[in-house]
């Protein structure tokens, strides 16, 4: 489903000096799989991410999304990719706090381009009934724990039926209990569901509930 | 829940959020907005004004004065200073022409009216019996003077019903009673009906005081005309009439040292010199609506930098470029129509104020401009930071705290 062939990400610091954040990375993520992406600060995971999440192009290298290069694709065509294919799950929730709960999730529907075969609001509050924040519709971001902020954020993620979720640091703003509450979810999603994710952290135990670990250091994978 | 709902919403919870913030950005519009709707109610109210004053007199109405006082299409006061006056022989003319029907030869005379208790300064404007009907005016207590009391030179007055109320106390009671001007002794025989106006340098005929010309001879023994007021038979076109009057005077005197006027003419002269007021009054108002606009790109520049984050993540779940350019384009719309909008309030507010003494006037076409001014206000100071919006990065407007 997703193929990086030998991607190079290069930064312009200054006219000479150059910072290679990705060294020729190649590997691939096949539907249906539960993949960790592991490594420390710095290692260039959250580049990686980025790559994914289709947020960033690549310097130099391939990366084929279902068959499509997307270094060739305009900022609609991304932005498309990005409302359709890919739900993101941060470490800091991103949620937007002018928005109730219910808008927060519909969010993403309001920018799509193509015609849902469902009723977007019925979708949102069925999930949010499943996820336990009935009676949270129309409270603030700010109202509601950081364990109930960060369940918004994956029935955020979930309300376009995207093929993959991106989840970068799921865990990071949360405390262990509610961190592995959000994780069996995320499990959860994967096996029942057959949601792709994609999995960014740097804490072994969260990336254990991976089925597939790629570790990454300095720019390279040592470990897929 | 559509596009255009949710943009709206995020817009105003952005607004509450930032009462102080969001009120002081409207101000700059506030203040542009009101300040170019009252100007223009102030003028359109003028206008009206003396339209209105125009429109009572009848449709078969003519002036002639001497001098050129109106060429094309403006008030021409050099020529009208200088130049003839008129006499006994002009009225005589006019008399032979078939197509006029009622003549008044014109002439005034400013003095003091004294009853026996009060005094007011005030102007006696001396008249033929036909000037009240040329120029519509209604009888609300006792008589106009008549033939009788031209031929007699009657010491005879016609009040206005605001010069009665000063000198007598009411209009029943100026009837009858005596006037004294310049030593000449008049008798009131009526008080014409109220036609409102005045008070700011226009003609305020209810504050006048009327006798018959001939009466008038003895404060001008030359019997000199400032101008004649006729109506003539509709039977003619106006420009038959005027054609046959200018033939008659132009035996007399060469084509520039008289007018003959339409009441029309006078109008669209009336309207050209407020059409040029009221545009540079706008244009003087709209500098200041040009320093609300900046006012309002000022903060959506800050505004963009401050919702960086939002935009990352608004980018990342599949917003495009047009969606976040609309979404700032929309924001400063809503910001500088509620600027606009206060203004409008606020004008109309000043406006009930000013009528109390000033005939100023609101029409639709003044809240159109001002809202539609200040739309595209919005939309012009909202492209360039709304533009800065759409063109961040989405990795780096994700990535900001």
């Amino acid at each position: 489903m997703i193929k990086f062939n030998n991607v190079w990400k290069i930064y312009k610091i200054d006219k000479e000096i150059e910072y290679q954040a990705l060294k020729g990375i190649s590997f691939e993520i096949k539907e249906g799989e539960f993949v960790s992406i592991m490594g420390p600060s710095g290692s260039g995971k959250s580049t990686l991410m980025h790559l994914i999440g289709l947020l960033d192009k690549p310097t130099k290298g391939k990366i084929l999304i279902d068959d499509q290069d997307i270094t060739k694709l305009n900022d609609d065509q991304l932005s498309t990719l990005r409302n359709e294919f890919v739900g993101f799950v941060f470490q800091q929730f991103n949620l937007i706090p002018k928005l109730t709960v219910l808008e927060n999730i519909l969010l993403p529907t309001i920018y799509a381009r193509k015609k849902l075969d469902y009723d977007p609001k019925k979708k949102a509050l069925a999930l949010i009934k499943r996820f336990g924040l009935e009676g949270k519709e129309y409270s603030y971001p700010n109202k509601i724990s950081g364990g109930q902020q960060q369940r918004v954020a994956i029935i955020r993620a979930l309300i376009m039926e995207p093929k993959l979720i991106l989840a970068d640091e799921p865990t990071g703003n949360l405390d262990s209990k509610t961190g592995i509450e959000i994780m069996n979810l995320l499990k959860y999603l994967n096996e029942k569901e057959g949601i792709t994710i994609a999995l960014v952290t740097h804490e072994a135990d969260i990336a254990a509930y991976g089925k597939r670990t790629i570790k990454i250091k300095d720019g390279e994978i040592v470990k897929s | 829940m559509n596009y255009f709902f949710f943009v709206v919403k995020a817009a105003i919870e952005d607004f509450k959020r930032n009462k102080t913030q969001t009120f002081l950005t409207s101000l700059g519009i506030l203040i542009g907005v009101f300040s170019v709707v009252t100007l223009v109610a102030l003028g359109l109210g003028l206008k009206r004004y003396i339209s209105d004053q125009f429109a009572l007199l009848g449709k078969s109405t003519l002036f002639i004065a001497p001098g050129k006082i109106l060429s094309r299409g403006g008030f021409n006061t050099a020529s009208s200073l200088a130049s003839i006056k008129f006499d006994n022989r002009d009225l005589l003319r006019l008399k032979k022409l078939r197509e006029i029907k009622e003549i008044s030869p014109i002439f005034s005379k400013q003095t003091t009216a004294k009853s026996e208790k009060k005094s007011e300064e005030s102007t006696i404007f001396f008249v033929s019996e036909a000037f009240f009907d040329i120029n519509g005016f209604k009888i609300q207590k006792g008589r106009f003077f008549d033939k009788n009391d031209v031929s007699k030179k009657a010491k005879v007055l016609v009040l206005g019903p605001k010069l009665a109320k000063k000198l007598f106390g009411t209009i029943e009671a100026a009837i009858d009673q005596k006037i004294s001007a310049n030593s000449v002794n008049f008798t009131v025989i009526g008080v014409t009906e109220e036609r409102g106006g005045g008070g700011f340098g226009g003609p305020d005929y209810d504050s006048y005081m009327f006798s018959p010309y001939t009466t008038g001879f003895i404060f001008n023994p030359a019997k000199n005309y400032s101008r004649f007021a006729v109506k003539f038979d509709e039977n003619y076109s106006i420009s038959e009439v005027k054609e046959a009057i200018k033939k008659e005077f132009l035996k007399r005197y060469d084509e520039d040292s008289f007018s003959i006027i339409e009441p029309g003419d006078i109008l669209s002269a009336v309207n050209s010199i407020f059409g040029v007021l009221n545009i540079v009054l706008i244009a003087i108002a709209s500098i200041s609506l040009l320093v609300g606009g900046i006012g309002i790109m000022n903060i959506m520049f800050v505004t963009v930098s401050d919702k960086t984050k939002e935009i990352g993540i608004r980018r990342a779940i599949g917003a495009r470029k047009k969606d976040i350019l609309s979404q700032f384009i929309i924001e400063s719309i809503i910001l500088s129509i509620f600027g606009g909008f206060l203004g409008l309030i606020l004008a109309f507010l000043g406006t009930l104020f000013i009528q109390r003494f000033f005939p100023a006037y609101i029409d639709i076409n003044s809240v159109i401009l001002a809202l539609g001014v200040s739309s595209a206000i919005g939309i012009i100071f909202g492209v360039f930071p709304a533009k800065k919006a759409a063109d961040l990065e989405p990795v780096e407007a994700i990535r900001y705290e």
